[in-house]
């Protein structure tokens, strides 16, 4: 997203061109459906719209060759946080509203107007998507290191897998307990003793 | 979420909702009935005057045996099924992992959910499984931490495991057996108590459980109401260890 937005900003002419059609849709797409989430007064409605802003955000992080991002995304997002908030508002009361929209609060939105330009100030140091400048690419020490070791130090040719399994698989321990215990936790809170 | 009603009693007791309050009480053991005399959070707005089903109508899982839905998750299931497995198994080779392939299983169960109705899925699922998915992927992750270091070893220290190609079989044991078992079975058992959920148990069960805590008597309709639910309550948890306690065994009659 940075970098698509820096290509497009202070970088000039040349660099924008490198932003393809599918791109600039897949921008648009999101930015509008983000909006439009925050904007719709249905909640059910900002859901739903939430569900196509996630598949639109995935399908932006495989367009970026980050397909295991994008798969968690699209499973978890779209998929998976779209069904249990359907299923909480199928528990709830819904408001039915006569406005499609709420209401714009001037302040503060111009308050994260200012936040946004300010932010965009900064885009112009962010390297270009790709760019073998990068620092995340060009770092010779981790990012490197893992592309030519990871095979030979694991034996998985997929190099996210062996930072998650391997290289940082305490890491990776901690997040699988925290899932389960959210399971546990849920249980709780809901002051249930059995899932099914 | 489709419309109609087939959510039976929860349905029933907040239709009629506080106005008759009394009458939601003595149908006994409907889980809206204690939400309508435990009052408050708007579930005593009269019904709306367009007709439109608002959600607070349909309190129990809503339901409808959709002709399109059903055939199209019998034919997608098997598939998204396999491809969750292949994302699980093959994580090592290509993008995805125990993460991406729980998730994509688990979504395989909310859609069949979906289709044929939460509680049939919960009966057809019992409690067994999630909890042996969720809870067998911790001990196999932490397991196959923990080997190496009996061994003498550091935390998931792979080339210490007692297997042939100890590197490679490991990472994927905490890959599949781990990882993806533990979000599988977190995530069904998520959204199968989220379906519970609060509602059907008759509202906030804190009630209850704070009055015994406290040492007041419950109200006499909360006591018809929990004597009510201890039957179903019966019938659903086996093997729960106190399911005559009034308080949290309350919660867990209602949806039937």
């Amino acid at each position: 997203m940075t970098g698509a937005l820096a290509s497009a900003g202070p970088l000039g002419a040349p660099v924008v061109a490198q932003v393809t059609a599918i791109e600039a849709s897949l921008f648009a797409f999101v930015v509008l459906t983000a909006l439009f989430t925050a904007l719709a007064r249905d909640v059910l409605a900002a859901v739903i719209i939430f569900g196509a802003y996630s598949l639109g955000m995935a399908a932006l992080y495989t367009f970026y060759r980050a397909p295991d991002v994008a798969m968690t995304e699209a499973a978890i997002s779209a998929g998976v946080t779209t069904v249990l908030l359907l299923l909480t508002l199928a528990k709830t009361t819904r408001l039915d509203h006569e406005a499609a929209f709420e209401s714009v609060n001037l302040p503060a939105a111009g308050a994260a107007g200012l936040l946004f330009a300010g932010l965009m100030l900064t885009m112009g140091d962010i390297p270009a998507v790709g760019s073998e400048d990068a620092p995340i690419w060009s770092n010779p020490d981790v990012t490197q290191w893992y592309i030519a070791e990871t095979y030979a130090e694991t034996g998985v040719e997929n190099t996210v897998m062996a930072v998650l399994a391997a290289f940082r698989g305490f890491d990776t321990f901690g997040e699988a307990v925290v899932v389960f215990a959210a399971g546990i936790a849920a249980l709780i809170v809901l002051h249930r003793e059995v899932f099914a | 979420m489709s419309g109609t009603d087939s959510g039976g009693d929860a349905d029933a007791g907040s239709d009629t909702g506080a106005a008759v309050d009394t009458d939601a009480a003595e149908a006994g053991n409907t889980g809206g009935s204690e939400f309508a005399s435990g009052g408050g959070f708007g579930r005593d707005r009269p019904p709306r005057e367009d007709g439109r089903l608002d959600s607070e109508r349909r309190q129990g899982t809503p339901y409808t045996e959709s002709q399109v839905i059903m055939p199209t998750v019998k034919i997608v299931a098997p598939f998204a099924f396999t491809y969750g497995l292949f994302v699980t198994f093959h994580g090592a080779g290509s993008p995805g992992g125990g993460f991406q392939g729980g998730a994509i299983v688990a979504a395989v169960v909310f859609m069949i959910a979906f289709a044929f109705g939460i509680e049939a899925t919960r009966q057809w699922l019992a409690n067994t499984v999630v909890v042996a998915l969720a809870v067998g992927g911790a001990l196999v992750f932490a397991g196959i931490g923990l080997v190496p270091v009996a061994l003498g070893g550091a935390f998931l220290q792979y080339e210490l495991l007692p297997i042939p190609d100890p590197v490679k079989y490991g990472m994927e044991g905490v890959e599949i057996l781990g990882i993806g078992t533990i979000v599988a079975g977190v995530l069904i058992g998520l959204f199968l108590v989220l379906a519970k959920g609060f509602s059907d148990a008759g509202g906030f069960a804190d009630a209850d459980a704070f009055d015994d805590e406290v040492g007041e008597g419950p109200e006499a309709g909360d006591g018809d109401e929990s004597s009510g639910e201890d039957g179903p309550a019966d019938s659903i948890d086996d093997g729960e260890p106190d399911p005559g306690a009034p308080g949290p065994a309350a919660t867990d009659g209602g949806e039937r």
